[in-house]
This record gives structure tokens, sequence and C-alpha cells, in this order.
């Protein structure tokens, strides 16, 4: 058993085929996964057998890629509406936790609050929400024709709405602000874990700013122990000004696995699926992370270019740059690199070579866990619950059964008043 | 095949039509699984769920779940009956809304419908960030341009427009999906959808709550329109078809029910109940009925007693001979272009 930090929490993040921009097209990726709800009930009940503390999905109204040639060339233009999926899940499921992502820019608390608090329901106390602002134009087009707001704006506009939405999951209603007018409490009764969890992605100083006001969980990105770290005592510190704890927030970076029985299979695997992936789609998966419209002018095997400040992702697009000064790396073969999990951090190798990295981050203090991101459907899910799990476990760092039944059971956090 | 000579059923849970506080207020979710179920195995065609925003100035309902997410749950626990769920123009942007029944259309393998109500409800607005309310005509300007986006997203891709080609590296042709590039006066949505083509075309449109000129939108657009017992007779059933064929639809492919609350008179005379829907469905008033129950056990008498009578009448068919909810209704291959 290990003396230090307790348990780590584990999140199985599902997403379309898989999170490798190639996924759909590894022999063995289900490829059909966006409209097949069989294949999602069967990845919930692998993730619930293996005990994970929630299933997450992250969301966008609208494709992904502008560029339609590029995006006819991978799996993520269609898929479920998340908030539908998990509700299936939910009834298909007994214990595991079900967190959607959903955008405060393109919804009103009052809808959103009451849909969740719906899900809570389903799930007997399993709900929580994503908080995530949107930045991509693709989306705004989707929502009026003004485009998309300055970064600023939008957080303004999420504070409010997290606001609004934690008062309505308390029961209050009797709402007036700038952006928002809220008459009744929501017509539904109280959650069963008191209210749904809310969870938090964005790591900009905004974002941050408002995770250690409202958050219960933070899923984050980052590649290297010490940018984990400054994450997480960055945030963790920030907590004491809003009358919190440190352990009042789990902080849950996520985690690319690439996993085999010996480290040569492992690596075999990840080129495999490298391999895949077509430059031109690499290129624009890096540009639309870096809101330039077209990295594709500049050589391909010469330096990413110096970049404008953009009204998106600020906190991604400095890891993109930090990490190919970091590394010397051209943009065919940055692209390749984020294209494969998408600035998160990956970790190729046998189970206890992957169970002594999350370990090191964990007992190092730079993590209270983790969000799981398979590079592809059901198999390298499957291989993650049979093969590293049993290790965390053999090592005491991850439970053998869930404590409770509810969401904020299974992370460990207290219900709200 | 529905044809004309059989009607189609739907059912609903209405607990604020019953006498006094409803004994079924905060259901949960398996007591609504036995309701639909049974439903199912009844051969009916479709469930109506309400959502549960109270009527001004009556009871909270207290209804534990939001409509589309119970249609996702109960997708799982069934599998013929069609599944329809009220969602309002004002809670929901046209985009997000679009996207949830497109999922639970491909959830449920084509037994999903949107039931649009268009009455307004000064409540509603006032938690959606629009203290001021509608005017009459704007909510239905809006909500008509809204019903247009939705159905214009359910087309954005072609049928056969996933390839799942993983050798050629095509994933989907590029021929097949559209942009709805719509600019109106309330919305502007560029499209497509990131949800695939519905197993049935699109989902089901319901329409509800209809005044006058919220007819012609209707006749234009609906799939199902459900009229309330006081407002009908047989003109209007016509004049909907009539209007629906100028504006180039078959008059089969709208179908008006009428909505009809099961009184406890039933369990009395069950032939009378009986002989009370032949006499409108053969009079072509309506193509059916949506029989709303004011409790669960409500549902147990108009199976047990009243739909074998209309059984032996020859007036319902008796099982599911086809797998979508638009099957069921007799839309498939209807005027959908």
């Amino acid at each position: 058993m290990n003396a230090g930090r307790g348990q780590m929490k584990l999140g199985a993040f599902l997403w379309a085929t898989g999170h490798h921009i190639a996924a759909w097209r590894h022999p063995q990726a289900h490829v059909t996964a966006g409209i097949d709800i069989d294949h999602y009930i069967q990845l919930a009940r692998t993730a619930e057998a293996a005990k994970f503390d929630m299933i997450f999905c992250e969301d966008a109204a609208g494709v992904r890629e502008a560029n339609v040639n590029i995006a006819s060339q991978t799996s993520r233009s269609i898929g479920f509406e998340p908030i539908s999926l998990l509700a299936a899940l939910a009834v298909q499921t007994e214990l595991i936790g079900l967190v959607s992502t959903a955008s405060t820019s393109y919804n009103e608390p009052y809808g959103l609050a009451r849909t969740f608090l719906s899900l809570d329901h389903l799930s007997g106390g399993r709900a929580g929400w994503n908080l995530v602002t949107s930045a991509s134009q693709i989306e705004a087009a989707n929502f009026g024709s003004t485009g998309l707001r300055p970064h600023a704006d939008r957080y303004e506009r999420a504070r409010e709405f997290a606001a609004v939405v934690a008062g309505l999951w308390r029961g209050q209603g009797g709402y007036e602000d700038r952006s928002f007018s809220v008459r009744d409490p929501l017509d539904l009764p109280r959650s069963p874990q008191g209210a749904p969890v809310m969870v938090q992605a964005g790591a900009s100083d905004e974002g941050r700013d408002l995770a250690a006001r409202t958050a219960d969980v933070v899923f984050t990105a980052a590649q290297t122990f010490e940018e984990a770290k400054a994450f997480y005592d960055d945030l963790k510190g920030r907590l004491a000004a809003h009358g919190r704890k440190p352990d009042d927030i789990k902080i849950m970076p996520g985690v690319a696995p690439v996993v085999a029985a010996s480290e040569a299979e492992a690596r075999a695997k990840h080129d495999e699926l490298q391999e895949l992936i077509p430059d031109d789609v690499g290129v624009a998966l890096l540009s639309s992370y870096l809101s330039i419209s077209d990295l594709s002018r500049y050589p391909i095997d010469g330096p990413l270019p110096q970049l404008p400040a953009s009204e998106g992702m600020q906190s991604r697009q400095a890891l993109v740059i930090e990490q190919s000064r970091r590394d010397n790396l051209s943009i065919r073969q940055l692209a390749r690199h984020f294209a494969g999990a998408r600035g998160h951090w990956r970790v190729v190798g046998t189970p206890a070579q992957i169970a002594d990295e999350l370990e090191a981050r964990f007992e190092g203090g730079a993590a209270d866990g983790f969000n799981v991101m398979p590079s592809y459907f059901p198999g390298e899910l499957d291989a993650f619950a049979t093969l590293v799990v049993p290790e965390l476990q053999r090592r005491g760092l991850f439970r053998t059964d869930y404590e409770g039944s509810t969401l904020r059971d299974h992370l460990g956090l207290k219900r709200p008043a | 095949m529905a044809n004309g000579a059989t009607m189609c059923l739907a059912v609903s849970l209405s607990p604020e039509a019953a006498p006094s506080d409803p004994p079924d207020a905060g259901l949960d979710f398996s007591q609504l699984t036995r309701f639909v179920q049974e439903a199912e195995a009844a051969g009916l065609d479709m469930v109506l769920l309400g959502d549960s925003a109270p009527v001004a100035g009556g009871l909270n309902r207290q209804m534990r779940f939001e409509a589309t997410t119970l249609v996702a749950a109960l997708a799982t626990v069934t599998s013929r009956i069609g599944l329809v769920a009220a969602a309002s123009t004002v809670a929901h942007q046209p985009y997000n809304l679009a996207r949830r029944f497109a999922s639970l259309d491909i959830i449920s393998h084509g037994r999903a419908g949107w039931n649009a109500s268009m009455m307004p409800d000064p409540r509603e607005a006032a938690n959606f960030s629009r203290p001021e309310g509608f005017s009459g005509d704007d909510f239905r300007l809006r909500a008509e341009e809204f019903i247009g986006i939705v159905q214009g997203l359910w087309k954005g891709w072609d049928a056969d427009a996933l390839l799942f080609d993983k050798f050629g590296g095509r994933f989907f042709d590029p021929e097949k999906m559209h942009l709805l590039d719509h600019k109106g006066e309330y919305f502007s949505v560029r499209g497509p959808l990131n949800v695939a083509r519905s197993p049935q075309d699109t989902p089901v449109l319901v329409m509800s709550g209809l005044s006058e000129p919220a007819m012609a939108i209707a006749a234009r657009t609906a799939d199902v329109v459900l009229l309330d017992e006081p407002s009908i007779e047989p003109a209007k059933a016509g004049d909907l078809k009539r209007r629906a064929l100028a504006f180039g639809r078959r008059p089969e492919a709208l179908k008006v029910l009428m909505n009809v609350t099961v009184s406890a008179a039933i369990t009395a005379a069950p032939d009378l109940f009986a002989d009370r829907l032949e006499e409108c469905f053969r009079s072509k008033a309506c193509d059916g009925f949506n029989i709303a129950m004011p409790f669960t056990s409500a549902l147990d008498d108009f199976i047990g007693l009243v739909l074998p009578e209309l059984r032996r009448r020859g007036l319902v068919q008796s099982g599911y001979s086809a797998a979508t909810l638009r099957a069921h209704l007799g839309l498939a291959g209807e005027d959908r272009q």
C-alpha cells in the first residue's frame, strides 16, 4: 500500500473513434462509433467495471474543421450530442460518474442547470458539468452573426453563468445581472448528490480564477512534470482567497497512454497510428489549435513562424509554442506530435512503465488523478482497464471498489449546503 | 402500414388533468419505464413526453426529468415505440435543439420526435433572460424561423454521406455534407449539424398549441398536428390538409391527432369511448388520437378495455410492422424531399 497521498482519481475520456486523429483508420477501431449507441454502452460498462470515477465527454456545437476536405479525412464531424448520450448511459450503468462539457456562450443558465439536474436524477447523483466558454469560430457561426466574443468577455459571461447555475442547483432563483435574468427556482427536485459536480477546463489566468471560485474538478493539459506541478500549485494556491481548501478541488490532467505488454510493442502500436495521419490533416489540426487559419503556407519541414496573440485558446497556444521551441520541432513533426495526443501528455510503454509515470506525477503533487484519453476505441480503453488499472490497484494507488454511489462520493467532494 | 383505414395512437401523461393533486407527481424512472413499455407492448405508435415547465398559475407538477434527457434514457429500455419530447423554442437555440433531437433519433434507431408548442409561456421567457417576454407575433415568427432552421439542419448530411473507408482515408463524402447558411430575422446559423443523418430521414415534427395564424406554419412544416378536442371539427382537419396540399405536400403527409383525456368513465363504458373515437375518426375529423392519461394506471384501462374494442372494429393495427416512428405513423416516404 502507498503511504502517501491516498488514491488517484481516473476519468475515462470518451471521444469519437479515439483521441488519436487517425484512430478511425486503425484496423481495430470501431469506425461507426458516432452512430452506434451500443458501442458507447459497452465502453461505459468497461470503464465502470474498472472502477473509473467518471466518463468524460467533451463537446463543440459545430463541426471541428472548417475545411471540408480535411474534415472528411477524420471521424470528428459527426457523433452523439453528449447530454443525450450520457442520459442514455445513465440508465445502462449503475455507479460511474457522467460528465459532459457544455458551453456558457451558447446556452442559458436556467436551461443548462435544469438539463444537468435531470441527468443527475436519471443517474442517481452521478452527473457533472464541464464548463467551457467555446473558442471556435465554427461554433460562433452557428449562433448568430456577431462572431466569437473576445476572451475576457467570454469569461465575464462564464463567471456570471456559473454563479447562476450554482444558485439554481441550491434551489435559489431570482437573478438579474449583466448577461442573464432568471426569475424562478428550478422546477425539479434537489440533486441526489446535493448538486451536480462542476468541472472546468480552461487554463488561462481567467480560467484558473474561475476554477478557483467554482470548480470541483479541473481538467488540464500538461506535457511535463514541471508544467503540471506549476499549474497544480498555482491553482491550489488560489483557493484560499475564495475561502476554499486545497482538497476542495481535484486536478486531473489528461494523459494519452499507449500500452502493451512490452515497450517495443507499445512503440510499434504508437508508430502504426502515427503512420496513418495524412500530412494535410496534421497541419490543419495544428493550425486550428493555434487559431491560425493557414499554417500550410509555411514550409512543412521548417520551424513554426512567429504567431500573433489569439482570441481563442490562449493557454493551449502557449503550450504548443513552448514545445516547438523546447524540442526544436518542424511544422511536420509538431503537427504529427499534436495530432496524436492534441497537446496532452502521451505515455508509451508497459503497464508498469505507465503506472510509474502516473505514480510519479500523483505522488509528486502534480495531479490528483488523470483523465485517460485512449488513442482508439474500444481496444485502448480495454488495454488501460485490464493492464494499467490492476497495476495501479496492486500499488494501492487506485480503488478496487466504489466507496459510494454518487460522483461526489467517488471524488471525495463535499456535498454542497 | 397505416393507409387511412387505421388510426394513429399516441399516449401522454398529463398529471395537470388529474382532478386533485396528481398521485404520480415525481414519478421515478422505473415507473415511467413501466408506463412506456406497457404502451409498447400494446403496439401504440408513440408516447408524448411533456416538459415540466409549469403552466402559468397551475400547480408545479414536480416531474423529476427534463423531457429530452428522459427520452434518451427511455430509448435504451424500449425498441419499437416512438418517443416524442416537448422542447421550447425559447429555452433552446435552434442549433442545440436540432442536435439534441438528431442525437436522440440515432440513440433510438429512428423513433424520436420533437413536440414544438406554438403557445408562448411568459414564465419561461422570464427564466431565459427575456423578462420583457414576446409579443404574440414575435413569438410565432421567431418559432417559424426556428423550426425551419431545425428541419434544414436535420438534412445537412445525405443518408449515404458516411463512407467509413479506413483504407482510402475517406470518412465521409464532402459532396454529401451541406451547409445551411441561414441568415434570417432572428437567427443566423451556418451549419452543418455535427450529428449524422436520421435513420428515419428526419425526426418527426409534432406541433401543438396552434393559434389560427400558426395553422399555416403547421400545414407547411409539421408531420403531426395535435388539436384540442373542443376545437375539433371535420372542417379543421380538412382545412389543414388543404393547406398542406397548397404547399405542395400530400395530405397524407400531415397527420392530425386529437387530444382526448381519459376519464374515470371509460371503465364504466369502454364501448361508448370507442364509439366516440370511431365516429370522430370515420368523419375524417382526425387521423388518430393523443390519449392523455391523468395518472399512469389509466393506461391499463385504455389498453385493457378500449384498445381491444378498437381492434375488433378494425380501427387499429395490432403490433408494429416497421421500425421507425415515421413508418408507424404512415409518414415514411411521404413528401420529405
